[in-house]
């Protein structure tokens, strides 16, 4: 093996340009191929955080929330939650799993603007507004960008956060200093809905009161909901700030408040429920573990209400849609990398192989079996592979770590704020040691054909050979 | 045994060997019905003009080639009864060649050509570094062990390939016009050095050449015409057919 390894070496020393230029093709293809991979996985890595950081890695909901819950979220109450809670706080293995478990509430309603004659349809949330910004800490990746931290938490109970779509809509951008907020032609009503009448009536009974609190604070909206009993209630609510929920559709209906209110008036007097636990856990997989532990507590309260424990996989189809698509286009960009490394190498094999058809018939007259010639070729076809895909990983770790440090802004997708652009390569060593093992087995690959002839050559043919 | 009755064993038998190339679709029988006896320890000269089947008849004797008819035993192996790689390991450990074209390794050195077919045997390094300094000696080239081909030579090129040749110790060494690219003193003297070679290691030479000044140095010469031998003078045994 050593012979045949220091035979290889040498001969391919002996073309160094030729060597060299197919060493070039095949390092630059491999740093490609790692560059977008650290790219789309750096993506798969901010999306991921993001997601975790606004909605956990678990949430327990009642069985039917997730697909029939968005017509009225109340029905889907669960009851017992914060026993639940403390199960999950007081499990063995849980504890040392969970982060963050808190409950959240999901309602959907009418919020209003009376001033500016006003409305549009939300999707609120209520949350325990500590617990927000305790899982916004999360960042088991170790990404250089920070979630922002919700203003919520230590306001007053009547206090709420908008999206910035559903700020601009109600005419609340300039009270909430929102910038980049474009507002609508005078002449015309505005972008949302005029309230009608009774709401109108409804929510000024309701503005009297919040208006000698606040002194008519140009923040404060009214929001119309339906409680557990089916009859509607309004609230005035302090807006404390606007904030971009990085998709537009959840921009545009978003409504954040404190989980103690919102109870309040969905369920008056009665027994508290929530809509969702959520569950941050340390690390995303520990989610196998943790759902295997969940199921024989949550079979303790199954009896009255069937509940379920939904990923937010499950819960994010976009999420999922999205890293499968960047998956795709890495195996679709490997492939075709694959294939130049594939002629590259086949075609320096070949050349090598007509150059050395005399030195081929030579080392089989002196008593080189077939495959000896084969290995002696194969061998070069691997030493090609490892070096040129070893060149490729300090490429691209050289190339990633200086657009890391360039600190170019961009906006991922699921991101609400510009963040640097990051290239994750260093680190990634199952796509270093995938891409490396791969491309060392394609120059293999392509070195066996050429080998192959050359083992098949005729000893007195290729002696002959010119 | 002596070297008298050395020589008079055959290191190589060839009966009514037949050897026919084709060429697009015609049919050119190059050897045609060869009965022949090589002898051990001999300096053997196959002489014929061009087109006679000198080369094609080496090959089939050095078991690089393979006749369509006949059978050719070599050191009392039938070695058309062996596979490809059984022919290979028989190739490294019985027979060594010299090339008109030298034919060496050119990415390693003197040293290196020399102990490649030692390598591919399976020598202990340490056998092999007292062989190959030894051979290196033999030729005259002990100074130029680390030089590669293309640093040398023609002359010591075939120096080089001769040691390679002996490197292993076989019994046949195949010698294809081992001359014609080397000018008439260096041919000469390389001439020597292999007849020194088959004196000193006992080893059977067996070479293809034009020129008549070989026969001199030659122990048997077969004279080859047209695919048939026309005649065969060996120096001890008289003139025979």
């Amino acid at each position: 093996m050593r012979r045949t390894l220091n035979l290889a070496l040498r001969n391919l020393l002996r073309n160094r340009r030729r060597s060299l230029a197919t060493l070039v093709a095949m390092s630059i293809g491999c740093a490609a191929i790692l560059l977008f991979g650290g790219f789309s996985g750096n993506i798969n890595y901010e999306m991921h955080t993001r997601i975790v950081q606004r909605g956990g890695h678990l949430q327990i909901q009642h069985r039917d929330f997730y697909l029939y819950g968005s017509g009225n979220p109340t029905d889907y109450g669960i009851s017992d939650y914060a026993k639940i809670l403390t199960d999950i706080q007081q499990d063995e293995v849980l504890r040392k799993m969970v982060l963050v478990a808190t409950p959240t509430l999901q309602f959907g309603g009418i919020a209003g603007n009376y001033a500016a004659s006003v409305s549009r349809t939300v999707i609120g949330t209520g949350f325990v507004a500590e617990d927000i910004n305790r899982m916004r800490q999360w960042n088991d990746f170790g990404l250089r960008s920070k979630a922002p931290i919700s203003t919520l938490e230590g306001t007053a109970l009547d206090s709420a956060v908008v999206g910035v779509g559903v700020a601009r809509v109600l005419q609340l951008c300039d009270a909430l200093k929102v910038e980049h907020c474009p507002k609508p032609d005078k002449k015309r009503s505005g972008d949302g809905e005029a309230v009608p009448d009774d709401i109108a009536q409804l929510s000024m009974q309701e503005s009297k009161a919040a208006s000698s609190a606040s002194n008519s604070s140009p923040r404060r909206v009214e929001v119309l909901l339906v409680n557990s009993r089916g009859a509607p209630n309004v609230t005035s609510l302090e807006v404390v700030r606007a904030e971009d929920q990085g998709v537009k559709e959840l921009d545009e209906i978003a409504l954040i408040m404190h989980l103690a209110k919102i109870q309040q008036l969905v369920y008056g007097k009665s027994a508290p429920k929530v809509t969702s636990i959520i569950l941050q856990l340390r690390h995303s997989d520990q989610i196998p573990a943790a759902v295997a532990r969940l199921e024989p507590i949550l079979a303790k309260y199954s009896s009255s209400q069937p509940l379920a424990v939904l990923d937010f996989r499950m819960l994010n189809p976009f999420y999922v849609q999205t890293v499968q698509m960047f998956d795709t286009i890495f195996g679709f960009v490997f492939l075709l990398i694959g294939a130049i490394v594939l002629f590259t190498v086949s075609n320096t094999m070949n050349t090598a192989v007509v150059e050395r058809t005399v030195e081929i018939g030579t080392l089989r007259a002196i008593g080189l079996r077939r495959a000896g010639i084969r290995g002696l070729f194969v061998t070069e076809g691997a030493l090609l592979g490892v070096c040129g895909a070893v060149l490729g990983v300090v490429l691209a770790l050289v190339i990633s770590a200086i657009i890391n440090r360039l600190d170019i802004p961009w906006v991922p997708p699921s991101t609400v704020e510009p963040v640097p652009l990051t290239i994750l390569v260093a680190g990634e060593l199952k796509m270093i040691v995938g891409t490396t093992l791969g491309l060392i087995g394609i120059a293999i690959l392509s070195a066996w054909w050429p080998a192959y002839r050359a083992a098949q050559l005729k000893i007195v043919e290729a002696l002959r050979h010119v | 045994m002596t070297e008298e009755t050395l020589s008079q064993q055959p290191v190589a038998m060839l009966t009514q060997v037949e050897k026919t190339y084709r060429l697009d679709s015609v049919s050119v029988p190059v050897i045609k019905g060869i009965d022949v006896m090589v002898r051990s320890a001999c300096f053997t000269v196959l002489m014929g003009p061009s087109g006679s089947g000198k080369t094609t008849l080496l090959n089939m004797i050095g078991c690089i080639d393979r006749p369509d008819k006949g059978e050719i035993v070599v050191s009392d192996c039938k070695v058309g009864e062996l596979s490809d790689d059984a022919l290979s390991d028989f190739r490294a450990k019985n027979i060594g060649f010299i090339f008109q074209n030298f034919n060496l390794l050119p990415v390693l050195s003197a040293y290196e050509n020399i102990e490649y077919p030692l390598l591919l045997a399976g020598v202990s390094a340490k056998t092999r570094g007292i062989r190959v300094p030894k051979l290196l000696e033999a030729v005259g080239l002990e100074d130029r062990a680390k030089n590669l081909p293309g640093q040398l030579s023609g002359g010591q090129r075939q120096r080089v390939a001769i040691a390679r040749a002996l490197a292993r110790k076989p019994k046949l060494v195949i010698a294809d016009e081992p001359t014609a690219n080397l000018d008439s003193q260096t041919g000469a003297a390389i001439l020597s050095l292999m007849r020194r070679m088959v004196d000193r290691y006992q080893i059977s030479f067996i070479f293809s050449s034009h020129d008549p000044e070989v026969i001199k140095a030659a122990d048997d010469t077969i004279f080859l015409h047209d695919g048939v031998i026309r005649d065969v003078q060996r120096k001890n045994m008289g003139a025979s057919k």
